[in-house]
């Protein structure tokens, strides 16, 4: 019969102990022959006896008692294979193993000569992963890393720190014995030791960090009953170029290591080895890091993509055709998202309602802000008044709820089926009125939205004749350079629509948009294009 | 973008030197602005004569710096605007908030004409 085991798996992990004495202690308490660390453990909560040829466990008084396989009992005989429960399910377990260890279950203590077979190997696999560009995502990595680290100390827990940018540790990672990773909270270990040696870079071993009365001022490491560390910086060596050029260093993080059984934890050659597998591991976690940062950007353009969907979406149909109008709309950003909008609106006098609008800025700022005013401007439309009310109230909400110094223009005009225009213009370039007569600005309005909370409209009104064309833009269009960096203007929008009148809306703004990408040619577009076309 | 700065009398005059857009110098007017304030200047006068270029975040960032002196009691004036800009306000209508000049002696004169 091989010698007695236990494996024990509570919140330090998994790990497997020799039932080495006719009389093994089990509790919470320090002197325990084995310390279980959960809250449902009592300090002395029972004890496994050697009885004839085989063993027994006993519970002496815990609180929340022992169990096997199940049953609470005060005392039982134990065969292979029972479980041990100590305390409400949940709590720790152990499993009571006397014959042949089975693959299933891990040697704790590893001579050095494997650790030395396993670094390598490490440093292989490492290698690899270099040589790949660290397909690995970070936390992968560190896992491995982790797990070699235990695998080559015999070390109980290991964990990884990262230093931010301000050079501050973060705890990153832990994993226990068994490639179990442990949550966050139970690491709660003195943070002294990784700050010195990410600090000095020095690697430190400290061994019976806690006795005695200190244990108190230790709450974190003692309640985990710690004796042995072994802590190594995680250091980035590059090779420059230039001949004679002393390699440039970069620590990024600490590796820690702890356990309550000394192993091989001290010894020189898992200090040497632990020195090697930090400084491979380091090259290994900032590839992992640099190609993470490549995914998130990826991830960041594809949900611009996403937004800018969106924002398309929100805008109407490009082509309305109501009685005795037709109306065409387009907005082409200059960002993936942009700040101009256009409303169309079938009011509730049935009557009907166009708007064209621009947020200050560019980029998602000012498309959020766009997304706002748009939604607004459509509660507000529907309301009793006209256009001039309408935007008086649009610029005291957009005032309400909007940043500083953001504000955005737009026109607003009301057609009646009699063709009766009723517009008002919030700071926006004026919309030209294509007529028999010539061309008339639309300026009536007042100050631009969002920066005078007691700004006023005023409204203009204007007998439409069929066949008369309304084009209203941003000054996207009106502003767009050529690469000699002169504006498109006024002027070449008005000849533009006046020698193509006779066109339909849809392909008169067609045209229009293509001279002014015929204009800009060669140039970058440096503002939101957009403009919409209404024909009586 | 650049800030000089000068007096004549109670007025600061500040002039402003380079583009005035989104992330040139658009919080710089209003970190110095608000600066003066706490110094106690309350009449300033700011010459665009050298701003070659201003786009709405820059115009945004005027009108802002325009409200914070009003509201602490001060008065802010334009002088020199560039067609540009003159176009600018004009289509925004922004015009009618701002008083500006063309001469820097009228603009100076205009703050001691109201009780200073």
């Amino acid at each position: 019969m091989a010698d007695a085991r236990l494996e024990v798996t509570d919140t330090l992990g998994r790990r497997v102990v020799l039932v080495e004495k006719p009389v093994f202690a089990i509790g919470r308490r320090t002197e325990s022959d084995l310390r279980v660390v959960s809250s449902d453990v009592s300090r002395d909560h029972a004890e496994i006896v050697r009885h004839g040829d085989g063993y027994l466990v006993r519970d002496r008084s815990s609180r929340y008692g022992t169990f096997v396989n199940g049953d609470g009992v005060t005392e039982r005989a134990l065969a292979h294979g029972d479980r041990i429960r100590l305390g409400r399910s949940g709590g720790a377990e152990l499993v009571f193993l006397v014959e042949e260890a089975g693959s299933s279950v891990s040697n704790t203590s590893r001579g050095p000569v494997s650790a030395v077979e396993t670094l390598r190997q490490m440093a292989a696999l490492l290698e690899g992963l270099r040589a790949l560009g660290s397909g690995h995502v970070l936390d992968e990595v560190l896992a491995l890393v982790l797990d070699a680290a235990i695998e080559v100390t015999g070390a109980e827990r290991a964990f990884i720190m990262l230093a931010d940018t301000d050079g501050a540790l973060h705890f990153t990672l832990a994993r226990a014995r068994g490639q179990v990773t442990l949550p966050g909270k139970t690491f709660d270990t003195s943070h002294k030791i990784p700050e010195r040696v990410f600090a000095t870079g020095e690697t430190r071993i400290v061994s019976d960090l806690l006795d005695g009365h200190l244990a108190n001022a230790h709450m974190g490491t003692v309640a985990l009953g710690i004796r042995h560390v072994l802590c190594a910086p995680l250091r980035l060596v590059r090779y420059l170029h230039e001949p004679g050029a002393a390699p440039e260093q970069k620590r990024i993080g600490v590796l820690y290591l702890d356990s309550r059984e000394k192993g091989t934890l001290l010894s020189p050659t898992t200090r040497t080895g632990v020195d090697t597998l930090a400084t491979e591991a380091a090259v290994a976690i900032e590839n992992a890091r640099l190609y993470r940062e490549t995914l998130e950007k990826g991830r960041l353009e594809q949900e611009l993509r996403i937004a800018a969907e969106i924002q398309q979406g929100l805008l109407p149909d490009a082509r309305y055709v109501g009685k005795g109008v037709e109306v065409v709309g387009a907005s082409v950003p200059c960002r993936s998202i942009g700040g101009d909008f256009f409303e169309y609106l079938e009011l509730p006098s049935g009557d009907f309602g166009f708007a064209l609008g621009d947020v200050a800025g560019k980029g998602p700022p000012a498309a959020l802000l766009t997304a706002a005013l748009q939604g607004l401007f459509t509660a507000h439309a529907s309301s009793e008044g006209g256009p001039a009310a309408t935007l008086a109230r649009v610029n005291r909400a957009l005032i309400r709820r909007a940043v500083q110094n953001r504000f955005a223009t737009m026109a607003y005009g009301v057609l009646s089926q009699g063709g009766r225009l009723t517009y008002s213009n919030a700071g926006h370039n004026p919309p030209m009125l294509f007529t028999r007569g010539g061309v008339r600005r639309l300026e009536q309005g007042g100050l631009v939205l969002g920066l005078f909370p007691h700004a006023q409209y005023e409204e203009e009104t204007l007998q439409l004749d069929s066949g008369d064309v309304l084009v209203v833009f941003s000054d996207g269009v009106s502003e767009a350079i050529d690469v000699h960096g002169e504006e498109f203007g006024d002027d070449r929008i008005v000849s533009c629509i006046s020698a193509n009148r006779h066109l339909d809306p849809a392909a008169l703004l067609d045209c229009l948009l293509a001279t002014v990408r015929q204009f800009s040619e060669g140039t970058v577009q440096r503002d939101d294009v957009t403009a919409m076309i209404v024909r009586v | 973008m650049q800030i000089e700065e000068r007096t004549a009398g109670s007025v600061t005059i500040l002039d402003l030197k380079g583009k005035l857009t989104l992330g040139d110098g658009d919080t710089l007017l209003k970190d110095k602005v608000h600066s003066l304030l706490h110094q106690g200047r309350k009449h300033f006068l700011l010459n665009l004569g050298d701003v070659p270029y201003i786009d709405s975040a820059g115009i945004g960032e005027v009108v802002s710096t325009f409200a914070t002196v009003s509201r602490q009691g001060g008065t802010l004036k334009l002088l020199n605007l560039t067609k540009r800009i003159h176009d600018l306000l004009v289509i925004t209508k922004l015009v009618t908030v701002f008083e500006t000049f063309s001469a820097e002696s009228d603009a100076v004169r205009s703050f001691s004409s109201a009780a200073v």
